[in-house]
């Protein structure tokens, strides 16, 4: 009775959902398994070109770093965030989510001023006489990672804090009193007892640098291409839809590839997982 | 020789309130001393000082001669035991009791050793591949403890780690406390606000009051002669009568005279006698003597208990069944000189 009552309730979801989103990404979809001279062949030539390849794999190694830089970044400062009172913890979680409540071009075009070879970096290298010609930082894969983790760090903050907030003191002075550092106390104690939320976060971060548009168009340029913009451009540069077509299951296969990684990983170090009393 | 010094402890939380006011305490070697008290009189600051989770503001701490006060925690040596367990969620019994020995670099052999050695002494050997949320709560207390005792620390800290467990339980888990205490001869601060789940476990008590140490004293000295009437209050004396020095003999401000065996220093001091210690006066009798009304009777079994009401105030009196008085009646109280204990207000 109860299970039945529930899934009435999740009827209209799944309605919008199927109508919406499943049937059309059928349709575009699996007509591109059929395309070219046998199956999955539009995929084969895929990656048999060495410029898509270059592509594919810039796309994977740029959401891979920025996931990266924001576990390195965002975990410290959450573990900070958490042991703050109350009252500071509210108002450092509202500035650290701040540079969200901006639309993403602006803050990509905030980069471009900073980067740029005109940009604030390179005056300052110039002026300090460390370069004499200014370096290029705008339009490379260094400046796509660079605002990704500026775009999603917050998120890997704010699902982390909330994990590491239930955490009790006591956790990190009972390591203490049995003779660990501060550092290896976290290491050992705080950091796997977080892995839940850090796992979340780090999908999160990983799937929203992996479909970011704006950033990666804006910071990388069209010679710095990733899968997202690389799409945008088959479809509505080229008019090559089938080949936009491909792309996007690639990327949807990528996506929960890593998803389906990082739970495993997650069920592999949380030793719990499996016999829970 | 004191093993463990307190030396003049000052503590103070947001640079206002004072919790520690110049405490001292000093420790033998193998004791196991309570600190005992209400809550927020400052036992539990005292054993944070110790365990070096807070730095005092003036004062030393110092064990075995030498001065601890400054020292970080992870390099104390001390094994604590906190009031929630604080096992680790993500680590199993073994893992949770290695975890100190592993900190310490020990070679596996020599990790494996201890370990089954310690829990087998806190009996839980076959639960060592458990994790800690599979455990009751009193199993979860001895992983706690011998997570602490593993480490051979020089110093055992106790912090209310009975007030989680159920009454039968607890009682079971002190004595089994105490063994192995006495078994490792480890010195130990237990904190408690439990007064005969201290009496029964301690060597020594430190009873606290408001961030100082009231009465330091073996648990009968304390329960028998207690030296405030804090103390006495907080051990379940509730007959006072407020009594000033004049010559050899105490006076009331009603005038009533009162001898005692041992006279105290100071004028001014309260006189406190339990139930079952007053005596209904006869006629010889012209000193120590309260005359007052009985007021509400309840029954004990063995005897009845009296609310009498006195010129002094309100006292508890017990007496044997058989001796009935009625309420509204006037009885003359006798506090027996060797009985009435003299305290400092």
């Amino acid at each position: 009775m109860k299970k039945r009552s529930a899934f009435v309730m999740i009827i209209p979801g799944l309605v919008i959902l199927a109508v919406c989103l499943f049937l059309p990404l059928l349709r575009v979809l699996i007509p591109s398994l059929h395309t070219g001279e046998y199956p999955l062949s539009a995929y084969v030539t895929f990656f048999q070109d060495e410029y898509y390849r270059k592509i594919f794999v810039r796309t994977v190694k740029v959401a891979c770093l920025t996931t990266g830089f924001c576990m390195v970044l965002g975990v410290p400062t959450a573990y900070f965030i958490s042991r703050c009172s109350k009252k500071w913890r509210g108002i450092l979680l509202s500035v650290s989510i701040f540079p969200m409540m901006t639309n993403s071009v602006i803050r990509s075009f905030a980069w471009i001023n900073i980067l740029g070879s005109n940009g604030l970096i390179n005056r300052l290298l110039i002026t300090a006489g460390i370069v004499e010609k200014p370096l290029k930082l705008l339009y490379t894969d260094f400046a796509i990672i660079i605002g990704s983790v500026y775009l999603f760090l917050p998120l890997m903050i704010v699902t982390v804090a909330g994990v590491m907030e239930n955490i009790g003191d006591d956790m990190m002075e009972a390591a203490l009193s049995l003779g660990a550092d501060r550092i290896r106390a976290f290491m050992k104690v705080i950091f796997p007892m977080s892995l839940p939320g850090i796992i979340v976060g780090g999908i999160l971060v990983f799937t929203g640098t992996l479909t970011a548009y704006t950033t990666p168009q804006l910071l990388g340029g069209n010679k710095n291409m990733v899968l997202s913009t690389f799409i945008y451009q088959r479809a509505m540069t080229v008019g090559d839809w089938d080949g936009a077509a491909v792309i996007s299951l690639i990327m949807i296969v990528v996506t929960l590839a890593v998803i389906k990684g990082f739970n495993s990983l997650a069920a592999r170090l949380d030793k719990r997982g499996g016999d829970h009393a | 020789m004191a093993y463990m010094t307190l030396k003049d402890i000052d503590v103070r939380y947001d640079k206002k309130k004072q919790v520690l006011k110049g405490l001292d305490l000093e420790v033998k070697e193998g004791e196991l001393v309570s600190l005992l008290g209400p809550s927020g009189c400052g036992k539990t600051t005292t054993l944070r000082v110790v365990a070096g989770f807070i730095e005092p503001e003036s004062g030393v701490f110092s064990l075995d001669g030498e001065d601890l006060t400054k020292v970080p925690v992870h390099k104390r040596n001390f094994g604590i035991v906190f009031q929630s367990y604080a096992l680790f969620p993500h680590l199993s019994v073994y893992d949770n009791v290695a975890f100190g020995l592993k900190m310490r670099k020990l070679d596996k052999g020599q990790i494996e050793q201890k370990v089954k050695n310690i829990l087998e002494i806190c009996g839980l050997s076959e639960f060592e591949k458990r994790f800690p949320q599979q455990m009751s709560g009193g199993q979860r207390q001895r992983v706690a403890l011998a997570r602490a005792l593993v480490i051979e620390p020089k110093l055992l800290l106790l912090d209310e780690p009975l007030s989680n467990l159920d009454a039968k339980l607890r009682i079971n888990m002190r004595m089994e406390i105490k063994r192995i205490q006495k078994k490792l001869g480890i010195t130990t601060l237990f904190v408690t606000h439990d007064q005969e789940e201290c009496f029964s476990i301690s060597d020594k008590v430190a009873v606290m009051n408001q961030g100082v140490i009231e009465q330091f004293d073996t648990p009968e000295n304390i329960y028998q002669r207690p030296k405030t009437e804090f103390v006495a209050r907080f051990i379940g004396f509730e007959n006072f009568l407020s009594l000033k020095k004049e010559g050899n003999v105490y006076k009331t401000e009603a005038g009533a005279v009162f001898t005692v065996e041992t006279v105290k220093d100071g004028d001014f001091v309260a006189g406190t006698i339990r139930p079952e210690d007053i005596r209904i006066a006869g006629e010889k009798e012209d000193h120590n003597v309260l005359s007052g009304t009985v007021g509400v009777r309840t029954f004990l079994g063995k005897s009845y208990q009296y609310e009498v009401l006195t010129a002094e105030g309100k006292f508890l009196v017990s007496r044997p069944a058989e001796e009935v008085y009625e309420e509204g009646s006037t009885i003359r109280l006798y506090l027996p000189e060797s009985k009435l204990i003299l305290v400092n207000k």
